[in-house]
């Protein structure tokens, strides 16, 4: 009696006053079990969870039953990728222990050659984890709470990483205000060197966090990291920001010049294979000390008739005023006199750099000489009269 | 070819893609067409690569990608982009080498004209005066035909009153681009081309002809017009 | 017009000018002055080129440069040496000059004729053979030929040359030693008798357009004549030879039938002036790329460009090459082309442009012209 009496106090009153008098008239009225009042009170909890178990579990219950699949499924996959490469390099005649995923896609391509278009579509083999998108762990626990304390926005990991930007540059500040007090100066030699790298793009982001991002938001993300790198210590949040920047390539142009070869006459020459520009194949060489003679598939800068192209093939030995110390000699084909001229270009100042100083190398660099033009002809699309061109928009 | 691959733009995984038509496009884009956002435009010419060394930014910019310099752009003296501009607004069906001849005759026709305006001056300060050059002609031209303000329509109350506000470089350039090159094909087909252009840059240039009128109406229009001015805020 | 000369005189005078020569005489020219220009009096000018010679691009820039200045150049040098070298009472010695297009082929021919002028030359000069028979503005005066049968004429080109022939020869024709040597009866009422001078037959012609090509059938044999005795020395100059020997022309007669050009009567007697069946005279003769329809413009070669029956007529010939300019000759040009305010701009355009044209006069010009 005492315990229903402190039992009304914890709970409703009037409900479980009910519930209390129809429970005691049970007890009453059956014989077999009589229920002591402690067993009143479990019975009481037992009902109370179950139904609550009852209410949730539906969801809950399909919720990790999915988790689970997937994880079966995962497992199943990861289990016969591997088995599937051994098979894979015992075909290929390879040691399967050596057996890389390049290795993987070279046999794949020898064994299903494919003439489709669009290589997405080929035959592929790749570890699951790059085939099927990440999902997201199980997000709430088996009461239904949430892990994550932001995952009522929808995109926790997002608002966390924006979260988390804040926070920082309310640490930067708050230390500003310190050193200021201090009267100390900003330390020189921790600057941050941001010129090789750029901000994730919108679908590397995605991917990190697994979530989608709108344009808006995404530009949110962009003016609060740079923010955060013009403070004068973000120096001291390194880490963070190097976590969401890509580094751009290590400029190829000037790791790997190619030293020059003596011919029959003494002079030092360099060859450049592969120069393309649209469908123009050729090779370019030059030769050191020269006269400024060009010769083109055998005939002279005469070879292109119109001075656009001809303007392009001296461009690069006027522009590091090599135009009467060097030779050229290229063989060319296919294409039109844009792409041909394009090529050899190109071909003339990749061969330059062998014979030329750092500065100059930069200034080529900055110039654009450098940079292999890897456009092609856009194809055109079923529906549409052109690449790009759509038939005429109507309203209805 | 090893440096290709680093400048392939990270291939969507279609099915991240929301919408059906940019699948559709991204399917189809198996090689890319034009350069990724995060390459800088070429800076070639002496003069502007002079200034980057002064400024000591050119080891910073050669660390970042570039694209490279178009087909028609060299590192030459006598290579102007606002002739090119020229060059590209006259040109029809992508034909660039016959627009290029075109406006190239056009110049020597000037410079004829400027040669022989030249010998029969009498007097030194006279051929002083006298610009021989074609491209300083044609900035000149282009210089006194660029207008400073437009007429917007703007509606207000069922009228649409013609509301003059200010306009920009690009827009000013192309129009004076455009009034020119109207005025050069609007009159009898049987002068060429290059005659007739030739014709209205040394009239622009010297502050008569039709472009500059044109552009002398649009301001007056402007001026009376002064009283809706107030309509680009309501 | 006073100032103008003037203000000649002083550049030749008291500038130091490396592009110019005062020796305006070209049988004074010689080795040292390879690549100078000098210019030609324009009276001179007037008489020998009216009616064509030079180049319509250059005739442009003699107006804008006020003055016609032409380049001495190595090919001519060696022409006329030959020329002055060689015996007159042999057959005549064929010259025949080959070269890329706008390398300066016309140019060159226009120097000689000056120095056939000089000289005291009866000049024969076809200014561009290609006109007679290629350029067709809408409908070319043809007619059918009276005395050959199924040939063709064309009577105003013929009579068009006839008065170019006699305003080059004005000097000579009047000097009335010149007599033709046999009678040509024209018509019941017209008759040319022996004896008479030779401008006569010339005047005949042009007045009656009808009887043009047979006068010029006439005034072949009569300058062969002519030569032979030793009378005059003829100096003839054909621009574009080749042309004559192209398989087409773009004639048609009015039937719609296409004309072969041995069917057109003045390729006959051109083509009798180049045989060398007769002494006391040059032909100079150039093989150009542009006299052909440009689908046969692969080569510029002479053997490729006269074909099967040229080369034999003109076998044997002293073929001379015209190339493009040398370093010091586009030098020259260059300062030539400044001092004329036709080419502004810094120094460095010079290399640029060497390279751009290859060295080639003609594109070197073009490629001036816009800067």
């Amino acid at each position: 009696m005492a315990l229903c009496f402190s039992v009304k106090h914890l709970f409703p009153i009037s409900k479980c006053y009910v519930k209390n008098i129809i429970l005691n008239n049970v007890c009453k009225y059956t014989s077999k079990n009589v229920p002591t009042t402690n067993h009143a009170l479990d019975n009481m909890t037992d009902w109370e969870t179950l139904s609550k178990k009852k209410k949730i579990s539906k969801a809950m219950k399909a919720y990790l039953e999915r988790a689970k699949e997937h994880d079966e499924f995962m497992k199943k996959q990861e289990f016969e990728y591997k088995i599937g490469k051994r098979h894979l390099a015992n075909m290929m005649g390879e040691d399967p222990e050596t057996f890389t995923q390049k290795d993987v896609d070279r046999a794949i391509e020898y064994l299903f050659p494919s003439g489709i278009y669009d290589p997405a579509a080929r035959p592929l083999m790749k570890p699951p984890e790059e085939v099927f998108p990440a999902r997201k762990a199980a997000e709430f626990d088996e009461a239904g709470r949430p892990h994550h304390f932001l995952f009522y926005t929808g995109k926790p990991n997002f608002f966390k990483l924006l979260h988390d930007g804040a926070e920082h540059i309310q640490q930067a500040y708050n230390f500003e205000d310190k050193v200021i007090r201090k009267k100390a100066v900003p330390d020189p030699n921790g600057e941050l060197n941001i010129d090789n790298s750029i901000w994730l793009t919108k679908e590397q982001l995605e991917q990190v966090l697994v979530e989608s991002i709108t344009d808006l938001e995404y530009d949110n993300f962009k003016l609060l990291m740079e923010r955060l790198i013009s403070l004068p210590y973000a120096y001291r949040h390194k880490e963070f920001i190097e976590k969401y920047r890509k580094p751009l390539v290590t400029q190829r142009f000037a790791l790997e010049i190619p030293k020059p070869s003596y011919d029959d006459e003494g002079r030092a020459f360099v060859t450049t294979y592969e120069c393309l520009r649209k469908k123009a194949r050729g090779d370019v060489t030059i030769r050191v000390p020269g006269t400024g003679k060009i010769t083109i598939n055998g005939k002279d800068l005469t070879y292109f008739e119109d001075v656009q192209p001809r303007e392009q093939v001296m461009f690069p030995l006027f522009f590091t005023n090599m135009q009467d110390r060097v030779d050229v000699e290229c063989n060319i084909e296919g294409g039109g006199p844009s792409g041909q001229s394009g090529a050899i270009r190109w071909g003339i100042a990749w061969g330059l750099r062998s014979f030329v100083d750092k500065d100059m190398l930069e200034k080529m660099q900055v110039a654009g000489l450098l940079t292999r033009d890897h456009r092609r002809r856009e194809r055109k699309k079923p529906g549409q009269p052109g690449a790009r061109k759509k038939p005429t928009w109507k309203r209805r | 070819m090893s440096n290709v691959t680093h400048y392939l733009p990270v291939l969507k995984n279609p099915l991240l893609l929301r919408s059906p038509w940019s699948r559709l496009q991204k399917r189809f884009l198996g090689r890319p067409t034009s350069f990724p956002d995060y390459f800088q435009n070429p800076i070639f010419r002496k003069e502007d690569q002079a200034k980057l060394i002064e400024n000591s930014e050119l080891s910073k910019l050669a660390a970042v990608p570039v694209r490279p310099p178009a087909v028609y752009e060299t590192s030459s003296v006598y290579h102007d982009p606002l002739v090119n501009k020229v060059i590209n607004h006259v040109m029809e069906m992508g034909k660039k080498k016959l627009a290029r001849e075109l406006v190239e005759k056009a110049f020597e026709n000037i410079k004829r004209k400027q040669i022989e305006r030249y010998h029969l001056a009498s007097s030194p300060e006279e051929k002083a005066k006298i610009i021989l050059d074609p491209k300083t002609v044609l900035h000149r031209a282009i210089a006194n035909s660029k207008p400073l303000l437009q007429l917007s329509p703007i509606k207000r109350g069922g009228i649409t009153y013609q509301v003059p506000g200010p306009i920009t470089e690009k827009r000013s350039l192309f129009l004076a681009i455009k009034w020119l090159l109207e005025a050069t094909n609007e009159k009898d087909r049987t002068i060429h081309f290059p005659e007739q252009f030739a014709r209205e840059l040394l009239d622009a240039a010297s502050n008569t002809g039709k472009v500059v009128k044109r552009k002398q109406d649009l301001h007056r229009q402007c001026e009376a017009n002064r009283a809706y001015a107030h309509y680009r805020w309501q | 017009m006073i100032s103008r000369s003037w203000r000649n005189l002083c550049r030749r005078y008291s500038q130091t000018v490396t592009f110019r020569t005062t020796e305006s005489s070209p049988s004074q020219h010689n080795e040292k002055q390879i690549g100078l220009f000098y210019s030609v009096n324009h009276d001179l000018c007037k008489q020998l080129f009216a009616y064509g010679g030079l180049p319509k691009s250059f005739a442009k820039q003699t107006k804008t440069f006020t003055e016609t200045a032409i380049m001495v150049r190595q090919p001519a040098l060696d022409l006329i040496d030959c020329i002055k070298a060689s015996d007159f009472n042999k057959p005549v010695i064929r010259y025949v000059m080959y070269g890329e297009k706008g390398s300066g082929k016309s140019l060159t021919l226009a120097h000689l004729l000056h120095y056939a002028y000089e000289e005291g030359y009866l000049i024969v000069h076809v200014p561009w053979v290609s006109e007679f028979l290629r350029r067709v503005p809408r409908h070319k005066e043809m007619s059918n030929s009276q005395t050959r049968e199924g040939f063709v004429d064309l009577p105003l080109d013929v009579a068009a040359w006839l008065l170019h022939f006699k305003t080059q020869n004005q000097v000579l024709l009047k000097n009335t030693e010149l007599k033709i040597s046999r009678d040509y009866v024209w018509s019941k009422r017209e008759s040319t008798v022996a004896g008479s001078p030779l401008s006569q037959l010339v005047e005949h012609g042009i007045n009656r357009v009808k009887y043009a090509c047979d006068v010029l059938d006439a005034l072949v044999y009569e300058i062969k004549q002519l030569s032979n005795s030793k009378q005059c020395k003829t100096f003839v100059a054909i621009d574009g030879f080749n042309g004559f020997f192209c398989p087409l022309t773009r004639l048609h007669t009015p039937t719609k039938k296409k004309v072969k050009p041995e069917e057109v009567t003045l390729t006959g007697s051109f083509l009798e002036l180049a045989k060398n069946d007769w002494s006391n005279g040059v032909v100079v003769v150039t093989a150009d790329q542009l006299a052909l329809p440009d689908d046969h413009q692969d080569s510029y070669l002479p053997r490729y460009l006269l074909y099967k029956k040229g080369f034999e007529l003109l076998d044997p010939f002293v073929p001379i090459e015209v190339g493009r300019y040398t370093d010091k000759e586009f030098l020259s040009c260059a300062s030539y082309y400044r001092d004329r305010l036709w080419l502004r701009g810094p120094p460095e355009i010079e290399t640029e442009l060497k390279f751009t044209s290859a060295c080639n006069p003609y594109k070197f010009m073009e490629q001036c012209a816009p800067l």
